[in-house]
């Protein structure tokens, strides 16, 4: 029987979703295990056995010095690392709040201090380079099964190149944008997640970021001043993910 | 000197604690929450409410439905939007599910590898692969419920003020309603593993609760009636964590499985009350390592409940009809019982329907002093009696029953 490759899971700053989804991958996590080993994983081993990973998954935006360590170390001992989730490929909604941390803190906590070395949240793909980004608030746990895979058997993973408007089509899903008013970001957000914010009725809000490419901010802004949003909702809407540039 | 724990493993979060000893003797113990800031009520500052339960979701998302939840409540409280037992039953039905998947969660996955001593579930799978199993299928159960009413596993987006964007079928409920009942058998047998467990850690000596079950309009404790948590609770900054520490009339308190038997067993299901009463005298000691066993016995009250609730819903029919809400200035408090304790949202809102203040306390804010006595009390016992190994990990098992979600405990603010 050939080796397992090797599987790091690191947590830096963010809910804790994009690690339990991959707990909610239930029989599947155990047909990945057919291929890999996990030495690293916080939320679901006391073991911590690694100091080198084939492939390392990376979630959460790096908030603190301790986050930027963490994310030097996975980078510097795996061969293949994933900005795995929304946080870690465009910071999510903990980065979209854009004052200077000394503010934050202050407002938070109450003095000037930073004792415990917090930084502005930012996303992973900042700080190191990625073999791979998949996004998602959280992201679809059958794509990273998918993404895992395929590397497991020496297939290089593909990026989807559609929006989530694809995916409404393909459901058969009422257009809640033009038939009910509801600002959606579905034409101009990366596909992947199914469609599952319309399958409720209800807008896309951007969850998986910008679809790289042909996109069109500036067409999606002119639906919604036509549909009477504001500036500054739209312009927030725009930002809450991922950092659009309209 | 001081010995410093490493991070905690199989908790929600980044999280770690020092022990000081000082001639010999435990003096002090700091459990240091190192998740980073996440500032969420800075970052619903301004916005319109509409938008807002579902940023708050991003919170947690082993438990985002308790803050979707609470969050809706908080909004229509200040505008003074009062549900009908449709939307509440639904509502209630969601987080029962949720109750279901955290419950299982941390029992099967982050517990049960103590009691069997394997370090994680995927180990224990090998020698205990049905309990695994059956802890998954348990899970599996509470996350379906949790995509009917919440819209998906993590951070849906289906729970608005005034209502749902898409209602449940009478096919998705019927479901609930069969499976519950089947499911039944696990959840008493998870009781009875669970029995097992030693006391550990400290007696808690004040218990703090919503007033109803799974969310109430007011808090409740052991020694008191109602309260705003603003009458009681006070928080304060710890230079050594992100997280702060909230105290009731000055002391350490629990919310939790445990609280909530012990201040709402009337407001049991009948199995759940007979389980209840048959381990009264076990959970009336108040060791926080008896969180676990409370837990179990929720697993049955909410396979009962949810039983209960579908009944209820299949008879009376959906009418899938959302309450109008006009936005007004006001202010609102959501309490809620997320899996691990009582949750707040607290909003005032402008006459646009903009968030105008925002405060949020977590369960594991809540705990945190009492965590930290736990600790305290543990490693006392344990410093120069056990090895150190051993007595590390008896303290992170004390943590681990709390059922601690580190990401959530980073962000309470007061503006």
């Amino acid at each position: 029987m050939m080796d397992k490759l090797k599987l790091g899971v690191f947590e830096l700053t963010d809910c804790g979703g994009c690690a339990l989804n991959m707990l909610f991958l239930y029989e599947k996590l155990f047909d990945l295990l057919e291929f890999y080993e996990i030495t690293e994983f916080h939320m679901a081993t006391s073991l911590s056995e690694g100091n080198h990973y084939d492939v390392a998954l990376v979630t959460g935006t790096v908030s603190t010095q301790r986050d930027l360590n963490l994310l030097k170390e996975a980078r510097n001992h795996s061969e293949y690392l994933i900005a795995l989730g929304t946080c870690a490929t465009h910071g999510s909604v903990q980065a979209s709040v854009e004052l200077p941390i000394r503010e934050k803190l202050k407002a938070v906590y109450g003095d000037d201090g930073n004792p415990m070395r917090a930084l502005d949240s930012k996303p992973v793909v900042e700080y190191v380079a990625v073999d791979f980004a998949l996004p998602g608030c959280p992201y679809d746990k059958n794509e990273v099964y998918q993404v895992l895979m395929d590397i497991a058997k020496g297939i290089e993973p593909v990026r989807k190149d559609y929006p989530v408007c694809l995916e409404c089509k393909l459901n058969e899903y009422e257009c809640v944008l033009v038939k009910k008013g509801l600002p959606c970001l579905g034409p101009i957000t990366y596909g992947g997640c199914n469609a599952v914010c319309v399958r409720s009725g209800l807008g896309c809000i951007g969850c998986r970021g910008p679809l790289p490419g042909e996109v069109n901010p500036a067409g999606e802004y002119e639906i919604l001043k036509e549909l009477s949003y504001d500036d500054e909702y739209i312009v927030r809407k725009f930002k809450t993910f991922a950092r659009w540039e309209p | 000197m001081i010995i410093e724990l490493r991070e905690f493993t199989r908790v929600e979060g980044n999280g770690k604690a020092e022990i000081v000893i000082e001639d010999g003797e435990v003096k002090d113990v700091r459990l240091k929450i190192i998740e980073g800031p996440r500032f969420f009520e800075l970052l619903t500052l301004g916005r319109h409410y509409y938008d807002v339960p579902d940023l708050e979701a991003r919170i947690c998302a082993i438990c985002y439905l308790s803050h979707s939840v609470a969050s809706v409540l908080g909004i229509e409280r200040a505008f003074g939007v009062e549900v009908p037992e449709e939307i509440a039953l639904i509502r209630e039905l969601g987080l029962i599910g949720e109750l279901l998947e955290s419950h299982a969660l941390h029992l099967y996955l982050l517990v049960a590898p103590d009691v069997f001593g394997y370090p994680d579930a995927i180990r224990m799978a090998t020698k205990h692969g049905e309990l695994v199993k059956e802890g998954l299928a348990l899970k599996g159960f509470g996350n379906r419920i949790r995509v009917m009413v919440g819209g998906r596993e993590i951070h849906g987006i289906n729970v608005k003020p005034g209502g749902f964007g898409r209602y449940p079928t009478v096919e998705e409920l019927e479901r609930v309603e069969t499976e519950s009942e089947a499911l039944l058998r696990l959840a008493r047998r998870a009781v009875r593993l669970f029995t097992q467990l030693d006391p550990y850690g400290a007696q808690a000596k004040h218990f703090v609760a919503t007033d109803g079950y799974l969310w109430g309009e007011k808090l409740v404790s052991d020694e008191e009636g109602e309260f705003h948590y603003t009458e009681r609770i006070e928080e304060r900054s710890l230079v050594y964590s992100f997280a702060k520490q909230s105290r009731y009339k000055g002391e350490a308190f629990f919310v939790g499985a445990l609280p909530r038997l012990l201040l709402k067993s009337e407001m049991l299901t009948p199995r759940a009350k007979r389980l209840f009463e048959e381990h009264r005298g076990k959970l009336e000691t108040g060791y926080v390592s008896y969180n676990n066993l409370a837990q179990a016995i929720e697993l049955v009250y909410s396979l009962e409940r949810a039983n209960e609730i579908a009944k209820t819903l299949l008879d009376r029919g959906i009418e899938g009809e959302n309450i109008p809400v006009e936005p007004r200035e006001g202010e609102g408090i959501g309490y809620v019982e997320a899996p691990r304790g009582v949750l707040i949202h607290h909003y005032r809102i402008d006459g646009s329907g903009n968030i105008a203040y925002s405060n949020i306390i977590t369960p594991t804010a809540l705990n945190h002093a009492m965590m930290e006595a736990s600790l305290l009390e543990e490693a006392r016992k344990l410093y120069g009696e056990a090895d150190e190994r051993a007595m590390i990990g008896r303290l992170e098992e004390t943590v681990r029953a709390f059922d601690p979600c580190i990401s959530c405990s980073v962000h309470l603010v007061k503006l």
